[in-house]
């Protein structure tokens, strides 16, 4: 019966998948059952991405029963070479009566090999289910269309990436020659869920709304490598506020035009830790902080007069790591309009 | 649009956040704080709702009762309570910030001044907490002190949104009165200090996510309206099974019985939601005026058939999973003569277009082999040609969605065995919640609390609703009350599927109960 592990399974003929497939089924024991509502595709260049992947996959399925198929591409070798394996993650359902399982196909391609992703990818979709492709590497010119007009939702970090007008620009063209609407959906973003939660509540009520005009100054705190994290946070606040940005005096601070015209800055701070580890912003007398609460996984929210003690409230933060953001991700679907127009702001920036 | 959905959507920062109404600061008062639904139900509710970042921070819970108790005796109370019945495990750092909103006002219920001092401390947590002069009373009292509560609410100015702003609702457990009679009085009670839009009345059963997910397979898939519709369905089948006895509600039981303990709410409520028309929109009068257009149109009984269509039953002693039970006139506080019924099966007509002549088959019971909750759509045998041909009729294809446990949908259709010669047989296509989505559901009182704070009336009873399904359940009580000629009580031993009267109320038509 299929074994849970992290090794990428059993070694396959790319021919014989589904017939291999039908026969790790066959041999499962007692109360099992295969599930599946998308296809997730995790495409990746880096040496030893199977594993890893496969590692990250068995923890998602737990919540998000797929069919997954992992590739790991190297094109930098002479020899083409295409291998593959099959293998399965079962888990123990909420009420423990069964076994629920997702099969995973992966794929090692070599050399030339690595331009057979699209077929590869079309011949092992479950049908009528939506297609998500997870790209862990930089986009490459030319790109493929023939994949891209297949794909549901399209997930990147782009936190990750070295030029990010250059990655985005093709990100954006493979998205208009698609046939369909992708969705785009970057882990950078997904980061920021809980923080951005956490701000905006203070502003449920109409009565705070004044503060969105007079909101003076505020400073985030960003962990080493997650400055892109920064930026983007601050490209929300500026596109859902109305803001522009009047120039980029340093890397340390932005200054900005609010919608009356009235200046405000943000600082920005590198600091180890966290990707986004604190958010504060002053209006009038008002101070609005968002921190990492010192247990480390949850954030405290506080409001008050500045310099006074303020009441704390914890909300959750959310993690970090590549499984709790993808699952995050795939648990809240919808099109990101909000981060489009939140990138427009901050695009020279990051 | 509800006034909580219009606060979300005038708040720039939580477009792409939020799907749903974002609920108001507000301070909730619950009356009958020391009771069993307020440990087991509501502050659990509330705890998860915190720790999922749900709520919003200034929200504050007044617990009210008689008995006298610190604000930390209730807060340990609760923690341990909240420990053993939360969903989720519970975290320290976030049960000490969500204490330090829980309070506790000691008073009578039926004390002037007890309601004077919580107005005062409503105004004192406004100014301190933040809460706005927004007001949430979740009556989770015995219904007798319904009335002397809502009096001094009303007396005391509370049943009006506090000078500045906010506003003040009421929240309203069953069960709503004991006949149409008592229940239009209940209204009356409620109404003379809280309007309509004011008042929720909870059903526990509309917060289940399964029970939400029947509008949506009805009306977000095209293939199945087509076919919801006398043409194609033969019949309908509603079950609440429960493998388990009175436990400690025999007092209240001996009273209510399964009738107006079940049917006229939960089991009118998913029957609603089956046989509704599609609403105009999705708001909460127009969902709602469709369901209480089925209950308009369901067929009253005359006096003289009611032991025809409907069959009460008791459980005697018998053997529940293997361990054997006392009979429920053996149950510790019940009337060793006891008339109230522990299973009720009804056979129910809707007299709309839509369902002339389809036979709606309800049952509810306790003691019974195995707890499930679930409705089956029967649909018509394909006609007697080709494959039907021969005199053995193939089974119909059947549509059951599972409500609790195991909460899913399942479609039962034919199909031929492998082989050279022509066999078939059922199959089943199976959709478990499950084991498609890993994330639990949230609680039932967890999305009610959350509505109710949010101004969301959509998933809770509106009044004509709850007098409609009195004004179908009178007869039939009436019946039963007579001294003369009432239809007798059939008795079932615990653990069996009920009386034999149940299932001949269905062979009569030529029908089974589905074998759950």
């Amino acid at each position: 019966m299929p074994a849970e592990t992290y090794s990428v399974g059993l070694p396959v003929e790319i021919g014989q998948i589904d017939r291999e497939l039908k026969k790790l089924w066959a041999e499962g024991e007692g109360a099992m059952t295969r599930a599946s509502h998308i296809n997730l595709a995790v495409y990746s260049e880096e040496p030893g991405s199977l594993a890893r992947n496969t590692e990250i996959l068995s923890q998602i399925t737990e919540n998000h029963a797929c069919r997954a198929i992992v590739i790991g591409a190297d094109s930098s070798t002479k020899q083409d070479r295409v291998e593959a394996w099959i293998s399965a993650h079962c888990h123990i359902s909420g009420s423990g009566a069964k076994r629920i399982c997702s099969e995973q196909i992966s794929f090692l391609l070599e050399g030339a090999s690595v331009k057979l992703l699209p077929s590869i990818v079309f011949s092992q979709l479950d049908s009528d289910l939506p297609l998500y492709l997870w790209w862990q590497s930089d986009f490459a010119q030319p790109m493929d269309s023939q994949l891209w007009a297949w794909i549901d939702r399209l997930i990147y970090d782009s936190q990750t990436w070295r030029d990010f007008d250059g990655q985005m620009q093709l990100v954006e063209t493979a998205q208009r020659e698609a046939k369909q609407r992708i969705v785009l959906c970057d882990l950078n973003w997904t980061r920021l869920v809980h923080f951005r939660l956490a701000f905006a509540q203070f502003f449920d009520h109409p009565a705070s709304h004044h503060h969105f005009d007079e909101i003076e100054n505020g400073s985030v705190v960003f962990g080493r490598g997650y400055r892109s994290t920064a930026i983007l946070f601050v490209g929300w606040l500026a596109a859902r506020l109305g803001w522009e940005i009047s120039q980029a005096l340093t890397s340390e601070r932005l200054d900005l035009k609010n919608r009356a015209g009235k200046s405000l800055r943000i600082d920005l701070q590198e600091k180890e830790g966290p990707a986004i580890s604190s958010f504060m912003a002053q209006s009038g007398g008002l101070e609005f902080c968002v921190n990492i609460a010192s247990c480390g996984d949850l954030l405290e929210v506080c409001r008050g007069a500045r310099g006074e003690n303020h009441t704390h409230q914890l909300l959750p933060s959310g993690e970090s790591d590549p499984v709790a953001l993808v699952t995050e991700e795939l648990m809240r679907g919808g099109p990101h309009q909000v981060y489009l127009s939140a990138i427009e702001k901050v695009r020279s920036l990051l | 649009m509800s006034e909580g959905a219009e606060i979300s959507q005038s708040n720039p920062l939580r477009m792409g956040l939020s799907t749903r109404a974002v609920p108001q600061p507000c301070a909730l008062v619950i009356f009958g704080a020391t009771g069993d639904l307020t440990h087991r139900k509501l502050i659990p509710a509330l705890y998860n709702l915190a720790a999922a970042g749900e709520l919003p921070p200034a929200v504050t819970v007044i617990g009210f009762a008689r008995r006298p108790k610190k604000d930390d005796e209730f807060r340990d109370d609760l923690a341990q309570t909240t420990k053993q019945f939360s969903r989720q495990p519970v975290r320290d750092e976030i049960w000490k910030t969500f204490a330090q909103s829980l309070f506790y006002h000691q008073s009578e219920f039926d004390d002037e001044k007890g309601y004077q001092s919580l107005r005062k401390r409503l105004e004192q947590v406004d100014k301190e907490r933040g809460t706005r002069g927004n007001r949430l009373f979740y009556f989770a009292a015995a219904p007798e002190q319904f009335e002397p509560i809502l009096k001094n609410l009303k007396a005391a100015g509370l049943n009006k949104a506090a000078e500045g702003g906010g506003w003040a609702r009421v929240i309203i457990e069953k069960p709503f009165g004991r006949d149409l009679a008592s229940a239009r009085e209940l209204n009356r009670v409620v109404r003379d200090a809280f309007s309509e839009d004011q008042t929720y009345r909870i059903d526990h059963f509309l917060g289940k996510e399964t029970a939400q997910n029947i509008l949506v397979l009805r009306f977000a898939n095209a293939i199945f309206e087509p076919i919801w519709n006398a043409r194609y369905i033969d019949h309908v089948q509603i079950t609440a099974a429960e493998t388990l006895g009175v436990e400690a509600r025999a007092g209240y039981y001996e009273t209510a019985g399964a009738l107006r303990d079940m049917v006229q709410n939960h089991m009118l409520q998913l029957l609603c939601l089956v046989a509704m028309e599609p609403p105009t929109d999705l708001g909460a009068d127009s969902i709602r005026d469709e369901k209480v257009k089925v209950v308009r149109s369901l067929r009253r009984y005359a006096p003289q058939q009611v032991g025809t269509y409907v069959v009460r039953g008791q459980y005697t002693a018998g053997a529940v999973s293997g361990k054997p039970v006392v009979g429920y006139r053996e149950e510790e506080k019940v009337n060793p003569n006891s008339e109230t019924e522990t299973y009720v099966a009804l056979r129910m007509l809707v007299d709309n277009w839509r369902w002339s002549d389809v036979p709606i088959y309800v049952r509810v019971g306790k003691r019974l082999p195995k707890s499930a909750t679930e409705i089956s759509v029967h649909f018509k045998r394909a006609p007697m040609v080709l494959f039907n041909r021969d005199s053995t009729a193939l089974d119909q294809n059947v549509l059951v969605i599972r409500i609790q446990p195991d909460e899913g949908i399942s479609l039962r259709m034919m199909a031929k065995i492998p082989g050279t010669s022509l066999r078939i047989e059922p199959v089943k296509m199976d959709f478990h919640y499950g084991t498609s989505f890993g994330k639990a559901s949230p609680e039932a009182y967890e999305r009610l609390l959350l509505d109710a704070m949010s101004g969301d009336p959509t998933l809770f009873a509106r009044r004509d609703e709850v007098e409609e399904a009195w004004a179908f359940i009178d007869p039939i009580e009436h019946a039963w009350s007579q001294k003369e000629n009432a239809p007798p009580l059939s008795f079932y031993p615990a653990g069996s599927w009920g009386p034999e009267e149940a299932d001949e109320l269905l062979a009569n038509d030529g029908r089974t109960w589905r074998r759950l």
